[in-house]
């Protein structure tokens, strides 16, 4: 059976419905969601409505923490202190739009949903917050999956879709310790695992601007990639309308974000 | 010129074993540094001495280079000096008994020292820390799967990881092997071969068991301080 995963929805409305509607064309009907409902778009109850309404199964992301904790829950690192500023704005912002019974939901939402040997999450297994991107060390990653108990991690975050199979895997070590005089050798194979990165439906930066999310078919382990065109003009203009930094209607319509690259890319958040 | 290290952790206020280390360095060749990876407390016995020599070390020892260890965090937290929870880990795991004991084996006159620790060292390249960078509990032992020690070692962007946590001694290095990684994404496929580079995991174990380091030839040497009495010491000077 297929099933569609998304991520990152960042309250754009039109990217979500767009993706809906790609997936209900498909005939699919097992959504899953790896969170990041709100933040920086301009309709976080409209898209946390729609989600309850539909009922889709969802996982808690980092922004969705972040408003219901308070800003010190986010460890993200921001490209520059300017980009950390913009992104206390639309936090505060989200913050004082959302309904308490919106709030209420995000904060219900739990931090990894699993299906068998299928391990669906925000960012890695062990936070909402660390990023897996896809040149990330093989090993590491690898350690993610394995030690979750996993045969495929979902994962989001990165806002870069991706498929990585790690496969043909051993380490070989040389143990010496008090109780051996000569050291002993040893080789570990490893097992096989998967990584999907879903994207992100509102706030893509993968190089295209169109939202991107991903169809898993569980009988073949097969993953597609999926891109869809959505309004854009319409998500940047109630963007502005709500007041939210011109920039973040500016870089929707880039579809990455080179302001933030131009800018101090040393900096690392110091939560 | 030779340089070794000597690595101790665990002593837990056990003065007596600190001089017993401290009289072998004297005769052994090269030893240019002193590192004590944390638990320099523990709620066994009175800590005050140790503390005092550690802060105030003897004109002709090694001067010691210190970290905190599990233990510290633990006073540190239930003091309110670390972090927004209590010592929970070692409430739930050992009892509001051990807490007080802890309270009570270490005077608030050394919180202050014990609350500038660093978390860890990275001295050329090798990470130096009583757990990991992943967490100061993490109990890295030769069982640890590979993976777990390859991650920690990538955390820390180094080649060796001295730890101390799991008070064993062992140097599990890390000797060849690979692992294919194929990527697919909306711009096409690639694939990769990661190799294992070569890097080691050193226990350096706890108390009068103790490791010196060879930083020219790599080579480890796990040693125990023996004392004439084998008594426990009360840790009073």
């Amino acid at each position: 059976m297929k099933h569609a995963v998304i991520s990152c929805l960042h309250a754009n409305l039109a990217a979500v419905k767009a993706v809906l509607n790609d997936i209900d064309q498909k005939g699919i009907s097992d959504i899953t969601c790896l969170g990041d409902l709100v933040g920086y778009g301009p309709q976080p109850n409209e898209v946390v409505d729609l989600v309850r309404e539909l009922d889709i199964a969802c996982c808690q992301g980092c922004w969705d923490e972040d408003i219901i904790e308070g800003l010190n829950a986010c460890e993200c690192s921001y490209p520059s202190q300017l980009a950390e500023k913009r992104g206390h704005l639309a936090h505060q912002w989200t913050a004082e739009q959302l309904t308490d019974i919106n709030k209420d939901f995000l904060a219900s939402l739990p931090t990894s949903i699993r299906r068998d040997r299928i391990l669906f999450v925000h960012g890695s297994p062990n936070s909402q917050h660390e990023y897996l991107l896809p040149d990330m060390n093989a090993f590491a990653a690898l350690e993610r999956v394995e030690k979750a108990g996993a045969d495929t991690l979902f994962c989001g975050h990165t806002h870069q879709p991706y498929v990585r199979d790690l496969k043909n895997g051993s380490i070989r070590v040389r143990l010496q310790n008090t109780s051996n005089h000569n050291a002993e050798e040893k080789e570990i194979n490893l097992p096989m695992r998967k990584i999907v990165n879903a994207g992100s439906v509102g706030e893509p930066r993968h190089g295209s601007t169109n939202a991107t999310y991903v169809i898993h078919d569980d009988v073949t382990g097969q993953v597609e990639i999926k891109e869809v065109v959505y309004d854009i003009g319409l998500t940047c203009q109630a963007i502005i309308d709500a007041g939210l930094p011109r920039i973040f209607a500016w870089r929707l319509s880039h579809g990455f974000e080179f302001a933030e690259q131009a800018e101090d890319a040393s900096h690392v958040c110091e939560r | 010129m030779i340089e070794r290290w000597a690595l101790v952790s665990g002593l837990k206020g056990d003065l007596e074993t600190y001089e017993l280390i401290q009289r072998d360095l004297k005769k052994a060749r090269g030893v240019t540094a002193l590192f004590v990876l944390g638990d320099m407390i523990g709620p066994e016995r009175n800590c005050d001495a140790l503390l005092n020599r550690l802060q105030n070390p003897r004109r002709d020892e090694l001067q010691p280079q210190c970290i905190y260890g599990w233990w510290e965090e633990q006073l540190l937290a239930e003091q309110g000096l670390r972090g927004e929870q209590k010592a929970d880990a070692l409430r739930l795991n050992q009892g509001e008994e051990v807490v007080s004991a802890l309270l009570n084996a270490v005077d608030t006159y050394h919180l202050k020292w014990l609350s500038s620790l660093q978390f860890g060292f990275i001295e050329l390249d090798c990470g130096l820390i009583h757990g990991s960078s992943a967490d100061i509990g993490d109990n890295l032992t030769s069982e640890t799967s590979p993976l777990i020690l390859i991650d920690r070692l990538t955390r820390l962007d180094v080649n060796r990881l001295f730890t101390a946590h799991s008070t064993k001694q062992f140097h599990l290095e890390l000797t060849g092997g690979g692992l294919d990684s194929q990527v697919k994404d909306l711009n096409g496929e690639s694939q990769h071969k990661q190799k294992v580079s070569k890097q080691s995991i050193i226990g350096i174990g706890a108390g009068a068991s103790y490791t010196i380091y060879d930083v020219g030839s790599d080579k480890t040497h796990f040693l125990t301080a023996v004392g004439q009495c084998n008594t426990p010491s009360k840790g009073f000077a």
